[in-house]
């Protein structure tokens, strides 16, 4: 049994459609994000599963229940927001008991639960604390652990990390991972970043203007992009686009290379010049004209490249992807 | 080597700057605070110290003598004095706490309603209730004196069109409800301001909080109890030092409505009332600048006490959320 089922969402605000015909199916012990730019509808989709939202029409199912009509607390989900949203009066124990309060559980058995939520947070030493006691990391993480203790069927994360800076960026990243191993639970996520989707996901469902665009594991997506938006989106640094009649006169396609698979070879097709070159270290990406067009190469390892250089670029032909414009 | 010399150096810069400095005497902080501390010098803290000055002497033979606190031991004890000050000090107290009672949580709960995010013309509503507010107090109490009459006032026939003409009473008339009608005319023209601070304190809540709330299962009346009255109590807190300072400081809507004798036989005197017949004088009693100025010293330390008590007692353990 889905664990999620949306069967022909739209959601309106007004005159304005958010979300337009949405159908996904999530599985029991999946992580899905959804990715897209801003304004795509991430959020909002979420939301019409919390049930925060109301769907204009279509179909919202949890684990196998159509749960349109059931308030938020009911539907047997936890929600992380983007800014924590902790009770600022309550200290980090009453934050994750208050929902459990409310619910009724016995004392007993909501001081067992935050006590395991805790440990597995590592949040022991702040329980006493209040929210604006903490760092951000660790607000994050009694956010995480609100929707820990109360063992939902599904978990809600409505970009979770875009508070964080880069570096705890990365190590919550890995949290949020092992913490979806370790409950074995159904997690849907919401980002504007395409790392976070790539390294996260079981399955990626990007957006646009409200519309589904592609579903699919993220070397799917990476792979066989269904489209030049989901080529370009996912994928750093992003996938070039020239014409195909660079190639081959009279083409009027789109042919889409990745800055990984191009490489530097005297016989190669193309010729460009450089503008500009940014030395990472492990990797060297070169910013170079091919005629008109701009082509981003990434090169491994240290290269001596100056910018005006003129260079000729090769790439195996089964790496390319071709898009009708 | 020549990165550590370099520290020496700036170390040696700052510290002649820091000796330069302290002995300059800065003129410009003096200057630009003078305008401020003179103003408020000449019509706040000098007129209060001579006031609380007076109150230490007496008119003997048409000469001022000191007398110590002769004055105070006049007012609390000397029956002559000492019936009339506790009479109005017990009614400003009832005063106060009617409005504590009933001013402040109508207040809060006209705010929880204007704050629903569904309720249709609420700025309409908001507006309506704020309008008393900025009323003068003589026209309130002049019209609720018209209202209430029971000769041509409206209130009896409004009463009599709906059949209950036997609950009219002539509560501004009657010793027993004078003062709860005084109170709450009060009350009617200044809830609005507790609404609109309250207001501002719910709208600054954020919105996802609140849903977080929601996903929580704390909707509704809960929500209400459990996560918005928590995080707006600091403007309770300040409601109730407002409603504090400005009842014990009242006098206009009683002098408006009852005159300076606050009647009938004193139920409503209070002590702003009190002091405007000891301070002026009023019909047969002639004033008594010395006496009234002792009185003013009072309700002074009376405000004083109520202010410390909050500020030190109450206002150090509400924590200031972080919203």
């Amino acid at each position: 049994m889905s664990a999620l089922t949306l069967k022909n969402v739209y959601k309106a605000f007004g005159d304005t459609e958010v979300l337009k015909d949405i159908s996904i199916e999530v599985e029991q012990g999946e992580f899905v994000v959804f990715v897209g730019p801003s304004g795509c509808g991430k959020s909002t989709l979420l939301r019409v599963i919390a049930g925060l939202e109301e769907a204009t029409a279509g179909e919202v199912h949890i684990d196998g229940k159509l749960v349109n009509t059931v308030p938020p607390s009911k539907r047997g989900i936890a929600m992380v927001f983007q800014s924590y949203a902790l009770y600022p009066h309550l200290n980090v124990a009453n934050n994750m008991s208050l929902a459990l309060k409310q619910e009724g559980v016995s004392k007993a058995e909501i001081a067992e639960r935050v006590q395991e939520a805790s440990r597995m947070l590592q949040l022991d030493d702040y329980l006493k604390r209040f929210p604006s006691e903490l760092s951000g990391g660790q607000r994050q993480r009694v956010a995480i652990g609100r929707a820990v203790v109360r063992q939902p069927k599904l978990f809600l994360l409505d970009e979770p990390l875009s508070n964080l800076d880069a570096a705890l960026r990365v190590s919550t990243r890995l949290e949020i991972a092992s913490l979806h191993k370790q409950l074995d639970a159904t997690m849907i996520y919401v980002t504007h970043d395409q790392t976070e989707a790539m390294t996260l996901a079981d399955k990626i469902v990007v957006l646009r203007d409200g519309r589904v665009e592609q579903v699919g594991s993220p070397m799917e997506l990476y792979n066989k992009p269904a489209n030049k938006f989901v080529a370009g989106f996912l994928g750093s640094p992003a996938m070039n686009f020239l014409p195909a009649s660079l190639l081959k006169d009279g083409d009027t396609r789109v042919i889409g290379l990745r800055p990984e698979y191009i490489y530097l070879d005297e016989n190669g097709p193309l010729s460009a010049k450089v503008q500009h070159v940014e030395q990472l270290g492990g990797d060297t990406n070169v910013i170079a004209m091919v005629g008109e067009h701009m082509v981003t190469v990434r090169l491994f390892g240290q290269h001596a490249i100056a910018p005006n250089q003129q260079l000729t670029l090769g790439f195996d032909p089964a790496t390319l992807h071709y898009f009708d414009e | 080597m020549a990165c550590c010399r370099i520290g020496v150096l700036e170390t040696g810069f700052s510290l002649l700057e820091i000796v330069m400095q302290a002995s300059r005497f800065r003129w410009h902080i003096v200057i630009f605070l003078a305008p401020a501390v003179i103003v408020y010098t000449a019509v706040m803290i000098f007129p209060l110290f001579n006031t609380l000055r007076l109150a230490l002497y007496t008119d003997v033979d048409q000469v001022r003598t000191f007398v110590g606190l002769d004055n105070f031991n006049m007012l609390f004890g000397d029956p002559r004095w000492s019936e009339q000050f506790w009479n109005a000090l017990g009614n400003n107290f009832k005063f106060f706490f009617i409005h504590m009672l009933v001013q402040n949580p109508i207040g809060v709960a006209l705010a929880a309603l204007l704050s629903h995010p569904r309720l249709r013309f609420a700025a309409l509503y908001r507006s309506a209730i704020f309008i008393p507010t900025i009323l003068s107090f003589v026209i309130v109490g002049f019209a609720w004196k018209l209202i209430l009459s029971p000769i041509w006032g409206i209130a009896p026939s409004m009463l009599d069109a709906v059949g209950l003409k036997s609950l009219f009473a002539p509560w501004l008339g009657k010793e027993a409800y004078a003062l709860i009608t005084l109170s709450l005319i009060s009350v009617w023209q200044f809830v609005g301001i507790p609404m609109m601070l309250i207001y501002a304190a719910l709208l600054s809540i954020p919105e996802e909080i609140l849903e977080a709330g929601e996903i929580d299962g704390i909707t509704g009346i809960n929500a209400f109890w459990k996560i918005k009255l928590p995080l707006i109590l600091p403007s309770i807190g300040i409601i109730s030092i407002l409603t504090f300072v400005g009842n014990f400081n009242a006098f206009d809507l009683i002098y408006a409505a009852q005159g300076a004798l606050a009647g009938p036989d004193f139920s409503t005197d209070i002590l702003g009332t009190f002091l405007y017949r000891t301070f002026f004088g009023f019909q047969l009693q002639l004033g008594d600048p010395y006496m009234g100025s002792a009185v003013a010293g009072t309700m002074f330390a009376i405000i004083l006490v109520g202010v410390c008590i909050y500020l030190f007692g109450i206002q150090t353990r509400l924590r200031r959320y972080q919203l």
